[in-house]
């Protein structure tokens, strides 16, 4: 079983610090959410794990593996299934190739799309349309299908609820409990606090690029210190 | 600039005695490098100062040549008339061929203007009056004054006299502010006419610029071989001339002129292995643009720069408040928004937002990504054009207005990933924006260059005081991207205050900047909004924002939920349901009782 | 009527071959954002080999085809790991780079065949053929046919294999690729082989439509590149039908503008260009600012 650990992790962009000593784990099997405002440096902290921004830690590991050590296109490899931000769907290609490009480290000889076309149903309807001609919601359980192909262990998950309606938000916050009773680890990255409260059982705050305060999600539901942190008052 | 007098008059001096040591062979290959110095001059304005990919300066080249054989041989025109009308062909040219670059840029440009070198190559190889692939001869010797000038010697003097005006003119171009504002718009065109550019206006003028300098080269070298054939004009040549400037450095007319004569004088040792010379100057190029981008010239600063940057560090000293205040008119709205709506290909960015802010007022900008924050600031200062609504400042209407207009009409803005121009100095990014002339005033450069100096020199001025002010004097000769981020940030601002405007858009001044860097921008932007500048400012970090701002609009969406003092705005359920997901989900100990109630 | 499907064939004949160019120019421009001027000069390089092969190798005229898309493709690696460096980083500059490349392939052409060329007698010897009262030369009818397969296939490799599909995908967004397991370095490379082997088959082609020379490249290379522009740069429907419109303007303008053709050519592209800038299937923006 593996765990996520992350210590003294730092990412700059230009001259831009970004994250600042951000420490956390995940073992495995379980649900963590990162919340906080904009810019606070949540999304980095995810592109920071996945190696795709140039970054800094003492610690950066997945079970055995030392993601320090490991080049971007490879993460994967190590069982974890990224979600980007704002989906980032293939356009130009069919939901079934969207969808097999997230299985691209294994065979697609024998490649079924059950488990994603059972959790999205409308993925199957589409499954010959562009992805680019999809609506947003269904963008992203295209995105979240695609990282499920890979049939990673542990998935992170940028903002997943971002422009979508709220009966759309219910069923992907349905789909992300789903996954994690069948035993996938999620780290959740979210500006919206109640999804991100309802689906893990741990929680980190996020503001100006360090950890303001952690704690269970059930603990900082009801903290008043969490709206100061988002609103600056 | 005193230093390089001497050099200069040693330079001049010494081209002047350079006839005296050469042969007759020698002096030939001289007076061609001189030809080709001209045409790096003109290659080097339009496209390493001004960032135009022009691969027909050849064309321009072959203009001046043609005209002038063709005005002398077939209409019977004394040499100067012809060279005198070859040279407005050449502008004329210029001019034509600048009109894509108004529309398209980089790749699409250069192979407009290949293309366009091609189609001349194409009419001279063709047309009888050029003489067809054969070429012009026997063109008339140039008569000066009794001086016999088919004497290559006599020729050389000539051509120096009037490559010195030419180079002279080239440099005062580029150190004055026409150059540097060419300067800007080739780092950054978009941030060039946020600052009042006149991006068209000043496209033109680098074609044209580099057209005269083609036909000038033309006509000398009409009026030195006295032959004139299609082979002189050839794409390879172009590559030649561009490997010149490339080689020699493209942002430096001294280097252009290096390079253009360095190369020269090679091809000409290696003129019996000439493949040879072509696979070495290639290869140059590649390695240059990959290793040395800025070429010889760029070569010492790059030296320069490592030495440098051992020695003691400059100091950010803090910012010294505007004295004299305008006092704000009460009640006065600074900036009506009304009813401004917004479409990217079928998504809403901006749905009936409107907005008044009044004189003297600090106002806040606040909502979740994608929100329409920026999309808002991109109108206001004409970046996107506005289809639906309404934009007035201080009650005129100035919907759909372009960026330079706004920016003369006192809008200036700051950009959230910072657009100041990587390679000029702090100190040249500020010029940029001091210099409120209008592109059309550049007919003085010709006319009135002392008029353009004084403007210059008071210019010069300015940017100390206001340097001095925001505390960046001692970084006034650095290159912005050298410099550490919350001081670029400063020099933004500086910048855009630059401007005097009355209306200051900040664009997240306050992202990757540290909590001390913070709060002096709170002083800073209080102390703009005293001396009567209204500000509006779109900022995540909302604890600077509640406590800066007069009032807080809050987008979601691309609608405004909500607007009021930053207080009444932070209570307010939907703003909450914004930021949080649901308004009642995490309450404040006092409204408990709603939870419970539930 | 006769005159004009006759001028209208072997247009489309001369059209094919610039699809080919236009193709390679848009899956190196889609995949890595640069423009490569020096792919005229693999056309050249391309034509030299197929027909030494063919010639003075005495290879049937397909395997020194095949021959002469090894060599560019090599040649295509070659130049973008050299100027992998710049990339994303200075666009014009990468573009200055691929000009001087133009320049060294020419030189060494010139040192390895000389500067004059050679005429390549055509690889069918056939008669030309009367379809409808219409005498067409056999050789554009084949040239037609290797251009259609050669696009099918591209299209094929792109849509339906692993690697071309991943290609794609690595081209319309890096991070997402490199983030589900593609390393976008390596695609990329293969990308530009592929480019330059288009460019080898078009050289290949046009070598028996023309005369082989060091200085092809240049005009073949510009009009190919006009026309991927036309067509939407980085589009390859768009790239075909770009070549199609260039060797049809460019055969008509031949017939009614006799030498002026190029000159008409070049100046109906700047007028089109500046009406349209994005070409006739393009979205994206031109300004990269």
């Amino acid at each position: 079983m593996s765990t996520l650990t992350v210590e003294g992790l730092g990412l700059r962009y230009g001259g831009v610090r970004a994250v600042h000593d951000v420490a956390f784990s995940v073992a495995a099997g379980e649900a963590v959410g990162i919340i906080g405002a904009n810019g606070a440096g949540k999304t980095s902290t995810l592109k920071a794990i996945m190696g795709l921004a140039p970054r800094t830690a003492a610690v950066l590991r997945y079970g055995e593996r030392d993601l320090n050590r490991t080049p971007a296109h490879q993460v994967v490899r190590a069982g974890i299934g990224y979600v980007p931000e704002g989906r980032h769907v293939f356009p130009g290609l069919s939901v079934e190739n969207n969808l097999l490009l997230g299985a691209y480290t294994r065979s697609w000889r024998r490649i079924s799309f059950d488990q994603v076309y059972g959790l999205f149903p409308v993925l199957a309807e589409m499954r010959h349309r562009l992805a680019g001609a999809l609506s947003g919601g269904q963008q992203q359980m295209l995105a979240i299908g695609r990282a499920l192909m890979s049939q990673p262990r542990l998935i992170l998950l940028d903002e997943p609820s971002m422009g979508l309606s709220p009966k759309l938000v219910e069923d992907i916050l349905a789909v992300l409990k789903r996954l994690n009773e069948d035993g996938t680890a999620i780290l959740l990255v979210e500006q919206n606090a109640k999804l991100t409260f309802e689906v893990t059982t741990r929680s980190l705050v996020m503001e100006n690029g360090e950890i303001a305060m952690t704690g269970t999600s059930q603990a900082l539901r009801g903290d008043p210190k969490v709206r100061r942190i988002y609103l600056g008052l | 600039m005193k230093r390089l007098l001497p050099l200069g008059l040693g330079l001049g001096i010494a081209a002047w005695l350079l006839p005296y040591g050469l042969d007759g062979y020698a002096m030939h290959v001289v007076d061609v490098a001189v030809v080709f110095a001209l045409l790096g001059i003109g290659l080097g304005l339009v496209m390493g100062v001004a960032g135009q990919v022009n691969l027909a300066q050849v064309a321009f080249f072959g203009i001046g040549a043609y005209t002038c054989a063709i005005l002398t041989t077939r209409a019977g025109l004394g040499f100067w008339v012809a060279a005198a009308l070859a040279l407005l062909a050449a502008v004329l040219i210029g001019l034509i061929v600048s009109i894509p670059a108004l529309r398209v840029q980089s790749h699409y440009l250069g192979i407009v203007t290949l293309g366009l070198a091609l189609a001349f190559l194409n009419w001279v190889t063709n047309a009888g009056v050029a003489g067809k692939s054969e070429g012009i001869s026997d063109l008339p010797v140039p008569p000066m004054f009794g001086i016999d000038l088919s004497s290559d010697y006599l020729f050389y003097y000539v051509e120096i006299i009037v490559f010195a005006i030419a180079l002279a003119f080239a440099l005062f171009v580029v150190r004055a502010p026409l150059g540097r504002r060419l300067r800007a718009m080739r780092d950054d065109s978009l941030a060039a006419a946020a600052l009042g550019a006149e991006i068209p206006l000043l496209r033109i003028t680098a074609f044209v610029l580099s057209g005269l300098y083609g036909g000038v080269a033309g006509v000398l070298y009409a009026g030195l071989i006295r032959y004139v054939a299609p082979e002189t004009f050839s794409i390879a040549n172009m590559f030649l001339l561009l490997a010149m400037v490339i080689i020699g450095g493209r942002q430096s007319i001294v280097g252009c002129v290096l390079g253009a004569v360095v190369l020269s004088l090679i091809r000409e040792v290696l003129v019996d292995f000439s493949v040879y010379a072509q696979l070495g100057y290639g290869t140059v190029v590649v390695l240059m643009v990959v290793f040395a981008p800025t070429g010889l010239a760029g070569l010492p600063a790059l030296w320069l720069r490592r030495f440098r940057a051992s020695q003691g560090r400059a100091e950010l000293h803090s910012f010294v408040p505007y004295g004299e205040a305008r006092a704000p008119e009460p009640g006065r709205v600074a900036l009506e928004i009304r009813e401004v709506s917004k479409r990217f290909k079928g998504l809403l960015a901006l749905d009936r937002v409107s907005m008044t802010v009044t004189d003297g007022e600090i106002r806040g900008v606040v909502g979740p990504n994608g929100s329409g924050k920026t999309t808002l600031f991109n109108i206001v200062s004409g970046f996107y054009a506005c289809e639906v609504g309404r934009v007035l400042l201080s009650g005129e209407d100035v919907t759909g207005f372009r960026p330079y207009r706004l920016s003369q009409a006192g809008v200036a803005r700051t950009f959230q990933n910072l657009r100041l121009f990587g390679d000029l100095t702090v100190r040249e990014n500020i010029l940029v924006a001091l210099d409120r002339t209008r592109t059309a005033w550049i007919w003085r450069y010709l006319v009135r260059p002392l008029a353009v100096v004084r403007q210059s020199r008071d210019l010069g001025r300015q940017a100390d005081e206001l340097l001095e002010r925001f505390g960046l004097a001692e970084f006034a000769a650095a290159q912005p991207r050298a410099l550490p981020y919350g001081i670029q940030r400063r020099v933004e601002i500086a910048r855009a205050m630059a401007m005097g405007p009355r209306l200051l858009l900040l664009d997240e001044p306050a992202a990757g900047l540290n909590g001390e860097e913070v709060r002096r921008l709170a002083e800073i932007v209080r102390a703009l909004r005293d001396s009567g500048v209204t500000v509006v400012i779109i900022e995540h970090n909302m604890g600077l924002v509640m406590s800066l701002c007069d009032r807080v609009t809050v987008l979601s969406s691309g609608r405004v939920i909500a607007d009021g003092p930053p207080r009444e705005v932070a209570a307010v359920p939907e703003v909450i349901e914004a930021y949080l997901g649901e308004s009642t989900y995490l309450s404040l100990p006092g409204d408990v009782s709603q939870e419970a109630g539930r | 009527m006769q005159v004009f499907l006759q001028t209208l064939v072997g247009g489309i004949g001369f059209g094919a071959v610039y699809a080919l160019v236009a193709m390679g120019f848009s899956i190196v421009y889609r995949t890595m954002g640069l423009v490569n001027f020096a792919h005229g000069s693999v056309v050249m390089i391309g034509a030299y080999t197929a027909s030494t092969f063919s010639m003075a190798g005495r290879l049937p005229f397909p395997l020194a085809i095949a021959v002469a898309i090894v060599v560019t493709g090599l040649v295509g690696l070659i130049i973008e790991r050299v100027l992998r460096p710049l990339e994303g980083r200075d666009f014009d500059l990468m573009l200055i780079g691929t000009i001087g490349f133009g320049t060294v392939l020419e030189a060494l052409a010139i040192l390895i065949w000389g500067a004059t060329g050679h005429a390549v007698p055509s690889p069918v010897a056939a008669a030309p053929v009367d379809i409808l009262g219409i005498r067409i030369r056999t050789y554009s009818l084949v040239v037609i046919v290797v251009a259609a397969a050669a696009t099918v296939l591209l299209a094929l490799f792109l849509q339906r294999t692993k690697r071309g599909v991943a290609m794609q995908a690595a081209a319309m967004d890096p991070q997402a690729a490199t983030a589900v397991g593609i390393h976008v370095g390596r695609s990329n490379a293969i990308a530009f082989a592929i480019g330059a082997g288009l460019a080898a088959l078009a050289g290949g082609l046009i070598g028996p439509m023309l005369y082989v020379s060091p200085t092809m490249g240049g005009s073949l290379g510009i009009k190919g590149f006009a026309a991927a522009i036309i067509g939407g740069f980085g589009n390859i429907p768009g790239a075909i039908l770009g070549g199609l419109a260039f060797g049809i303007l460019d055969s008509f303008a031949a017939g009614t503008f006799q030498g002026y053709s190029e000159l008409v050519v070049f100046v109906v592209f700047a007028v089109a260009i500046m009406i349209r800038p994005t070409g006739i299937f393009g979205e994206r923006t031109v300004n990269r600012a």
